[in-house]
């Protein structure tokens, strides 16, 4: 196991607003088009910090977990590492291809069949066409869907749905993976599926983010745990 | 642009084949509802202005006549119309993962196109029906093509980038495209209009590309090369503008959605 960084958090702070429209944000964006000015890194009214001078590093091949009560910014983490949103200060780097697995079957459509969702979904977690070609009867077999593979995905039930949802996701050939709350859904069937094929991972050398509310799992699989305070 | 559609063609091809098959799912005739929009449009509009009102449209065929303008019309009002809510509407898309956001209203860019290029084959078999002499003028169609796809795509971008901040947009578009609809030659030529108005028109670049298509199509006329530069030039510097604004605004669209 080496101890290169691939992720790292270099003190970062993130601002949300409270209110529902962000009136001066787009004006804002605007203006720093034209002048190439950054964003006001001050709080203005309704706005707080999710974030407060984050720093940390994450090593190739580690596992680690991130733990702490609703609104510390878990999930924003997530979404800095996987490049969905950006950090108001600070500097992030991440090295390798992001599977960010937020939310399981974020990309499925209930109209389409199970394989044509494995395409879609494939795609949007970062597979080639090509790649997906080759994995497709990998996915099938791990989500144990041979039968219903043909069926729109509107008739699958929640579970089928999950199942689904995260055999494609962990075939990502991606070289970090984040898991969101992902070892809260499913039966316990699901749930010890999903445990070995972190295990799994981790036997590949693939770096993994995990964040749960069960800080007893959490222990068990990471080799480190953060505790992340709400931010006041 | 296109360097960063490159590295993700795969998934902009996946978007526009989801699009298709979904558009086309659980429905009795599939593809050629492609064809029957643009042709119900075009009949209505013969029926209305031919039959009903006797209006003259030049000397050709009513039938020619509204679908040369029916059809680069309904790739403009399904492209923007899909873009409006696409960003907004695959919110859980855009808060979960990053990709270049501009795929999603593209891929709606796309799908019309394949509907469009479909219609314009029944439109050659038109024109070959009606024994309309093709000349090499109708080669002139092809950059216009390239303009009414580029300026499609720009007003795509723009306004499923703005839907994102405010909700407004989507029903501003609504009225806009109506209006639009008059103020570009689809049930009506160009030539028919007084020369005060002509010039207010030809500030919609859809007005130019309209007007022209039919002309190198069914008239085998050529276009006239200063207008054209001077649309080019000004397709371009719009689709700089927005892709530009597109860009800086991109990375807070997870944030506002």
């Amino acid at each position: 196991m080496s101890s290169e960084p691939v992720i790292a958090f270099n003190s970062v702070w993130k601002k949300y607003s409270r209110h529902q429209v962000l009136n001066n944000s787009l004006r804002d964006e605007l203006v720093s088009v034209i002048t190439g000015k950054k964003c006001r890194a001050e709080l203005a009214n309704g706005e707080f910090w999710a974030l407060k001078d984050i720093s940390l590093t994450v090593g190739n091949g580690e596992c680690i977990g991130l733990y702490g009560p609703n609104g510390s910014g878990k999930s924003t983490i997530l979404k800095l590492i996987s490049n969905v949103t950006y950090p108001t200060k600070g500097d992030i780097t991440v090295h390798g291809r992001v599977a960010p697995l937020i939310e399981l079957g974020a990309g499925m459509h209930p109209d389409l069949t199970g394989i044509e969702n494995i395409y879609m979904n494939g795609a949007i977690l970062g597979l080639t066409i090509r790649e997906i070609n080759h994995k497709q009867q990998e996915i099938i077999e791990f989500s144990g869907l041979e039968e219903f593979i043909n069926a729109p995905v509107k008739k699958y039930s929640s579970g089928m749905y999950l199942r689904l949802a995260f055999s494609i996701a962990v075939h990502s050939p991606a070289d970090i993976f984040l898991f969101d709350e992902v070892l809260a859904v499913g039966d316990e069937e699901f749930q010890s599926k999903c445990i070995n094929k972190i295990e799994s991972l981790r036997a590949l050398y693939k770096t993994i983010v995990v964040v749960s509310h069960d800080i007893d799992s959490l222990e068990n699989i990471a080799d480190k745990v953060f505790y992340i305070t709400r931010s006041t | 642009m296109f360097k960063r559609l490159y590295t993700y063609k795969d998934l902009l091809l996946v978007f526009i084949w989801r699009e298709f098959l979904i558009r086309y799912k659980q429905t009795a005739i599939g593809v050629l509802w492609a064809i029957l929009q643009p042709v119900s449009l075009m009949l209505l509009f013969t029926f209305i202005f031919g039959v009903v009102l006797h209006t003259t449209q030049k000397n050709y065929p009513y039938t020619l006549f509204y679908f040369a303008g029916v059809l680069p019309w309904t790739f403009f009002s399904g492209s923007t119309n899909f873009a409006v809510t696409s960003l907004s509407g695959n919110f859980n898309l855009v808060t979960k993962i990053y990709f270049p956001r501009e795929i999603i209203p593209l891929s709606g860019v796309a799908i019309n196109f394949i509907d469009y290029l479909i219609g314009l084959s029944v439109y050659f078999m038109l024109l070959l029906f009606y024994g309309v002499p093709l000349t090499w003028n109708f080669l002139w169609l092809f950059p216009l093509l390239i303009m009414l796809v580029l300026y499609t795509t720009s007003v795509s971008l723009l306004l499923a980038a703005l839907n994102v901040y405010y909700r407004d947009v989507k029903l501003a578009t609504t009225f806009l495209i109506q209006f639009l609809f008059f103020a570009t030659p689809v049930i009506y030529s160009i030539d028919a209009v007084d020369n005060k108005w002509k010039l207010l028109l030809f500030l919609n670049p859809l007005t130019f590309i309209v007007e022209n298509m039919r002309r190198v199509t069914i008239e085998g006329r050529g276009i006239v090369v200063w207008q054209m530069v001077a649309e080019s030039v000004g397709i371009l510097l719009f689709y700089f503008i927005v892709y530009r604004i597109f860009i800086r605004i991109e990375r807070a669209f997870a944030d506002v959605i």
